[in-house]
């Protein structure tokens, strides 16, 4: 009872910046919003004390082609922003294309934030926009810029060292 | 300390010292010997297991993902099988999902006893050490009786678990968690009454409530601070909703609060699991589950001994999960550690750091206090221990 009371005062909080949304569990409310929103629904999340950020997933959605090759649908990254209050939780999704994957930064209203975004740019390759730290969190020091391990497309680094010596070969 | 012209260092410990699970790196600015500002690296163990989930199966994920943590492995494995159990459609048996808060809360007692040792050990009472390792030694044995391991327990399959108790286990672990209990008192008295102790811990590092809520704490680390997150309580899943348990809150929020909301833990710990074996019924231990998992998406939150856990499974109609997200309880703590380490002493960064139980390892390490104006100083891990002890002589 409690848990469904809690999902609709979030579902209130944030009524004017819902895209779309889903309940794909009787405990979960899933909400897309425009990525220009997302402060704005932190920020009331926060204000109106419902629950806290557990953590931001990071999701690859890669581009789709048709048969001949031509590109359909362009590749897209998807930031999942679960907060939980007791049993209910809510997730903030916003979609960005792989061209632009500009996300603003959320570290002034949650500062336990920037663990979970360090993550994102790192294995994801999202762009957190003021964000106060952008210093390697996981991978080594030495890992090659512009490589994300999360992404679909990315195999192992030996693959891509010979994909790269290919190239440059034609 | 020349005029105009702070001295300021920067003390790096780690990157092997603060995790046994997962080392991290810390830097300490310090301001003589107040600490004036923290920073964190992790990933030196990292081994990318969400990316190699995403090549392997449900059965073969279920393995991999209990092997992220060597001390509360069985945590990750229930969690991971709940979520795909959500996502299947298919709910274990009774008598599984209660085995399987057995083996939870059995884990659980190893590991906070596993955590007292260590921070005795950093405290400088070692004999503390030596003898909650010997009590651990008694939970290990009933671990290892019950799974036939001591770590890696592999007690959950998809779809249930695969280890049972019979009326003898039952009654050895019953008179265990007696000794057990006695114990624990004992603990409980040297905690709260010996004035050496209480010097290394009452007034230190406290974190009020408001902060602990900001900075996303988790676990013992939160309810030593008075917020009410336990994930057993909160959400219970498995076995919690037939055998509840009761949260245990502290409203000091320093390191003596942290010392005694683990050890209430073990008495309800201790508690629960003679419940269940006093109540659980006869019956299957496992149901059938598709190889095929259907698309869908879930969360999967269980508590683990340092706090709630968190698994995102993304599936998309095959074998194998399209993604598998984890969050480990240690990650939000470590914000709290930033947090908690300003303004507080540089002998207080070894019982700081253990009092969020970020998994130490036993290891000795280098670190260095570097300085432009004076030639570097080292110190392992060891010496700093020794400096904190010496320190509060």
């Amino acid at each position: 009872m409690e848990t469904i009371k809690f999902l609709e005062s979030g579902k209130l909080i944030l009524e004017k910046w819902i895209e779309s949304s889903q309940t794909p569990d009787e405990n979960r409310l899933d909400i897309w919003i425009s990525a220009n929103n997302l402060k704005s629904v932190v920020q009331s999340l926060v204000e109106n004390h419902w629950g806290y950020l557990v953590t931001i997933t990071g999701l690859d959605i890669p581009a789709v082609y048709d048969q001949d090759n031509v590109e359909i649908q362009p590749g897209q990254l998807e930031a999942l922003y679960h907060f939980a209050n007791d049993a209910a939780i809510i997730t903030i999704r916003v979609k960005v294309p792989y061209s632009k994957p500009q996300i603003d930064s959320i570290c002034d209203l949650i500062p336990s934030a920037t663990i979970y975004e360090r993550e994102v740019i790192e294995l994801f390759g999202f762009d957190l926009l003021n964000t106060p730290n952008t210093e390697k969190l996981i991978l080594p020091d030495s890992w090659p810029d512009g490589v994300y391990p999360l992404r679909k497309s990315f195999t192992n680094l030996q693959d891509l060292e010979i994909s790269k010596k290919e190239q440059s070969n034609d | 300390m020349t005029e105009g012209k702070k001295e300021k260092f920067i003390v790096p410990i780690g990157p092997q010292h603060p995790a046994l699970k997962e080392p991290g790196n810390f830097e300490f600015t310090v301001d003589g010997e107040i600490v004036t500002d923290a920073a964190v690296r992790l990933g030196f163990v990292h081994r990318g297991i969400e990316k190699a989930c995403e090549t392997r199966n449900y059965t073969q994920d279920l393995y991999l993902l209990e092997r992220v943590c060597g001390i509360c492995s069985h945590v990750h494995a229930t969690a991971f099988v709940l979520g795909v159990e959500k996502l299947a459609g298919v709910q274990a048996p009774p008598r599984a999902e209660a085995i399987r808060v057995l083996a939870a809360e059995l884990e659980r007692i190893h590991s906070h006893l596993l955590w007292f040792g260590v921070a005795a050990h950093e405290a400088g009472f070692d004999t503390l050490f030596m003898y909650t390792w010997r009590d651990r030694e008694v939970v290990m044995d009933i671990l290892e009786t019950l799974s036939g391991s001591r770590v890696h327990y592999s007690v959950n399959v998809l779809g249930g678990v695969k280890i049972d108790i019979d009326q003898k286990l039952s009654d050895l672990i019953k008179k265990d968690m007696d000794f057990l209990e006695e114990r624990t008192e004992h603990y409980m008295k040297v905690v709260t009454t010996d004035e050496t102790f209480l010097g290394r811990t009452r007034g230190i590092g406290t974190l009020s409530r408001d902060r602990a809520k900001l900075l996303g704490a988790v676990g013992p680390t939160a309810r030593a601070s008075g917020v009410k997150r336990d994930i057993r309580v909160n959400a219970p899943y498995s076995g919690y909703k037939e055998f509840p348990v009761k949260m245990v809150i502290d409203q000091t929020g320093d390191l003596e609060a942290r010392f005694v909301v683990r050890l209430k833990e073990l008495y309800e710990s201790y508690r629960l699991i003679k419940v269940i074996l006093e109540k659980i019924q006869p019956g299957d231990i496992v149901t059938r589950i598709k190889r095929k998992i259907p698309e869908g998406e879930v969360i999967s939150r269980v508590e683990a001994p340092r706090g709630e856990l968190f698994y995102y499974i993304k599936s998309n109609g095959t074998e194998m999960p399209d993604r598998v997200k984890v969050r480990t309880p240690s990650l939000c703590n470590w914000g709290t550690i930033t947090d908690v380490a300003v303004g507080h002493k540089l002998a207080d960064m070894p019982m700081l750091l253990a009092g969020i139980d970020p998994c130490f390892s036993c290891n000795d390490r280098m670190v260095e206090i570097r300085s432009d104006s004076q030639p570097s100083q080292i110190m392992d891990w060891d010496g700093l221990r020794k400096y904190g002890i010496e320190y509060y002589k």
